[in-house]
């Protein structure tokens, strides 16, 4: 049975990231309760079915936490566990940053700021079309240094997309440093909510807080984009990652692939 | 050519509700009776380019067939990063409208004039670079997008110079469409406004076929050896860049050919425009005014009769 629990998706994650080894261990770690509140209870998707009409629309604007949304997609029966363990083997299709040539992903990032775009343009198509489908898009703090972020909540506010959910994953770490020691933001809920956002902020690693919001935000038709501010811890399920900004580049050795997922096996 | 693309448009979507209008807050009058007759269907995106793009991205996977208006100088340079991820790398059926291209803002300076468009979009795979030269290949040039099931830009330049053809035409992607016969032992090979100022000088005595070049990629390799199987010398002129627009297609088709043909590049030297003044001033600034491209021509060693 499909459950989407958080630290399953965790080891997948990690199981990946040592087999390719690869970096963004920790923006994967962040947004991994996002993730799997979203496939487990709201998202209209089906694995077997990607491009199904009428789905709701995922977008994973800040692409470098593909990784945990591999680890859905494998859930949800879209991505084979052969291909998850060649990660990164020549010629193989899951790349180190959204594509969206690989099933269940509905948009090319990495380059920051694009997903958002269009998202805002799934939203509004469903909007013209007279669908109910909502697109759900997840953005990085460090990522709304980009000027298209508030473009596109500019648009997505006049043409009153409240279908159009952005969870923002507010771990406060961006490639070189904190987002305070980079370009600080501030408030950030306020900001979208200047915008004409309805807004929402929530403990990014509390599955109930998150579906609450969402359940309550789905329920707000009102015109206004919604916005979920998550609160999250960069690395977050290994203790050695929580808050190390290395994360973002280190690779796994054995020593460090076995302590982390000790952690995540005696966690369960 | 803004009233042969205001009148595509309006068809288009007149026939096809998936179609949309989408603008940066330019195109003012251009979009009255597209606003009047399909209102549902336009959408101002505001002074957001880059989102625009996004946007319409989005709306392409959603299943609706966007137009994307901006100056040449902002679609699709300021939003090339857009163009090549969110609608090329999906092959996602997009048309871009480049208006203003080459030095038609030629009061308002370098940030509204656009030499280097056809270079930055030809080097996208999948993306269609087209460049009308009059009213009726503006017209063939719409239909050929809306047909195309991958991005499309089409690039607008100066549309007041007297039409080309004497009436429609219609060509496949990759076509020339001659409008002049010579001798065939030189052939001009021009697009979008030049195609103009070729036919002018050619009418003036120069002895050459002129070809019309509306499509700059695709380009049909075969059509151009079998200029070259007789020509003995190709001027290439366009109002772009001489380096990456229709000159350097013309050169890297000819280099791959067993027969030596001369090419001349008649274009923009490498350079911005300093002064302002009328676009006709800065055709001669640039020495691409009728008179100035003659005497280039005569220079490579090609006489008039």
């Amino acid at each position: 049975m499909t459950t989407f629990d958080p630290l399953q998706v965790r080891r997948t994650v990690l199981r990946m990231a040592y087999a390719g080894s690869t970096v963004h261990i920790g923006c994967a770690f962040s947004i991994v309760e996002l993730l799997t509140v979203l496939y487990r209870s709201h998202l209209r998707f089906d694995g077997h079915d990607p491009r199904a009409t009428g789905r709701d629309y995922l977008v994973l604007s800040k692409g470098h936490g593909v990784m945990a949304q591999y680890a859905c997609l494998h859930e949800s029966g879209c991505l084979s566990a052969e291909e998850m363990q060649r990660y990164f083997g020549d010629g193989t299709r899951l790349k180190g940053l959204a594509d969206a040539h690989v099933p269940g992903i509905e948009a090319t990032t990495g380059s920051l700021g694009h997903g958002l775009s269009v998202a805002a343009g799934l939203a509004l198509g469903a909007k013209l079309g007279k669908t109910d489908q909502r697109c759900y898009t997840v953005v990085g703090d460090g990522e709304i240094n980009e000027g298209t972020i508030w473009e596109a909540m500019l648009f997505a506010a006049q043409f009153r997309l409240d279908n159009l959910f952005v969870l923002v994953d507010k771990n406060g770490f961006q490639a070189m440093g904190t987002t305070d020691e980079v370009i600080a933001l501030g408030d950030v809920g306020g900001k979208f909510a200047a915008f004409g956002c309805d807004v929402a902020k929530v403990d990014g690693h509390d599955e109930g807080q998150i579906d609450a919001a969402l359940v309550s935000m789905k329920a707000m038709q009102n015109g206004r984009p919604k916005v979920i501010v998550a609160n999250t811890v960069k690395g977050k399920g290994v203790s050695f990652m929580e808050n190390d900004n290395r994360w973002h580049y280190t690779r796994l050795d054995a020593g460090t692939y076995a302590a982390a997922m000790a952690e995540l096996e005696g966690a369960a | 050519m803004r009233t042969a693309f205001s009148d595509a448009i309006v068809a288009a979507a007149e026939t096809d509700s998936r179609v949309l209008m989408l603008t940066g807050d330019h195109g003012y009058a251009l979009f009255d009776p597209f606003r009047k007759r399909c209102p549902a269907q336009y959408i101002n995106c505001g002074i957001a380019e880059q989102n625009m793009v996004g946007v319409a991205a989005g709306l392409a996977k959603a299943g609706f067939r966007p137009v994307v208006y901006g100056l040449a100088a902002f679609v699709p340079l300021r939003v090339l990063e857009q163009i090549k991820i969110d609608v090329c790398y999906e092959d996602l059926p997009v048309i871009f409208v480049g208006d203003g291209a080459g030095f038609v803002y030629s009061h308002l300076g370098t940030s509204h004039q656009s030499t280097e468009d056809i270079a930055c979009t030809r080097a996208l795979p999948g993306l269609t670079v087209l460049s009308p030269s009059d009213r009726y290949e503006v017209t063939a040039a719409m239909q050929l997008a809306f047909e195309s099931k991958g991005p499309v830009y089409l690039r607008l330049g100066k549309s007041d110079r007297g039409d080309v053809h004497t009436g429609p035409v219609s060509f496949a992607a990759g076509e020339l469409l001659q409008v002049r016969s010579g001798s065939g032992r030189v052939a001009v090979l021009a697009t979008g406004s030049m195609v103009r100022t070729a036919v002018d000088i050619v009418d003036g005595g120069l002895v050459a076929d002129v070809w019309s070049v509306p499509s700059i990629k695709p380009l049909d390799r075969g059509a151009l050896e079998a200029i070259c199987a007789e020509a003995e010398s190709l001027i290439v002129m366009e109002e772009h860049s001489v380096h990456g627009g229709l000159g350097s297609v013309i050169a890297e088709l000819v280099a791959g050919l067993s027969r030596p043909v001369r090419v001349c590049r008649i274009g923009v030297n490498d350079r911005f425009s300093r002064y302002c003044g009328t676009y006709d001033y800065l055709l001669r600034e640039h020495e691409l005014d009728a008179a100035s491209v003659a005497r280039r021509i005569a220079a490579f060693g090609v006489a008039a009769a």
